[in-house]
């Protein structure tokens, strides 16, 4: 089934074309500032993790070294 | 277009690149506006449609898979958004075969005009009188080309239901046509 190809009107086609280009800029350059937001976050997060586990360990050995104590 | 080419624009596109979103809109643009005006019959309304799947496009480029197929994706947005606007305003078959459509052509001479292929007007006309069931299935596989299981994917039907609907639609074009044609010869004897 062949179909003659019609086109919206010119000015319209540009107006949409110009809307998306810019919604995508929009897009891009929003996730590259979230990539940046999100290091930050991670930079300062990390440390604090790895200190709150730690200490987490630390105080379970503790308990446990305790209990065995108190078991004998 | 080619699969090895859709592939790298779809990574492109995902990427944000708006040199992939001019190709893919200067391959599908017409073709889309071309499918949503034959459904709704109505220029403003194919292209406020037309719009719309193309900010779809870009509000969802992020999250379409690698192996994302253009042609279906975009027919099915734009299908759904003329499904949600008949919904919206409530229009019926009958309403909207009465709509009038201008297929105004800049640059065209009368004489292209004149000579512009009376198969196809019998075609149109014959498409415009069908159901819009009938007429989004006979566009999508006979006018787009998709295969009845991307165009099932779009329509939400089963693959084996596309293909009896579409063997229906094309027995109701063929009766519309015949009866197109017969017309005249009636009128004029």
């Amino acid at each position: 089934m062949k179909l003659r190809v019609y086109d919206a009107d010119p000015d319209r086609v540009e107006r949409i074309r110009a809307r998306c280009l810019a919604r995508l800029e929009a897009r891009r350059s929003g996730g590259r500032a979230g990539a940046r937001h999100a290091s930050g976050w991670r930079r300062r997060l990390e440390p604090a993790l790895a200190v709150g586990l730690g200490a987490l360990y630390l105080a379970d050995a503790n308990i446990r070294a305790l209990a065995a104590c108190a078991d004998r | 277009m080619e699969r090895e080419i859709e592939l790298r624009l779809v990574a492109r596109l995902k990427a944000g690149d708006s040199a992939a979103f001019e190709a893919i809109y200067e391959a599908y643009r017409p073709r889309l506006f071309g499918f949503l005006a034959r459904l709704s019959r109505r220029r403003d309304v194919a292209e406020d449609l037309l719009e719309e799947t193309w900010l779809r496009l870009v509000a969802r480029a992020s999250e379409l898979t690698d192996d994302t197929r253009l042609g279906p994706w975009l027919f099915t947005v734009a299908r759904n958004l003329f499904a949600s606007w008949c919904r919206h305003r409530a229009l019926d078959d009958d309403r909207i075969s009465d709509l009038v459509v201008s297929w105004h052509r800049p640059g065209e001479s009368p004489f292209e005009a004149t000579a512009r292929g009376e198969t196809e007007r019998r075609l149109e006309a014959a498409l415009a009188r069908l159901p819009s069931r009938d007429r989004e299935i006979l566009l999508l596989v006979g006018g787009e080309e998709l295969t009845p299981a991307e165009a099932a994917v779009g329509l939400g039907l089963a693959p084996e239901a596309v293909r009896k609907r579409l063997q229906r639609a094309r027995e109701r074009l063929a009766r519309e046509m015949h009866e197109e044609a017969d017309e005249p010869r009636e009128k004029a004897g």
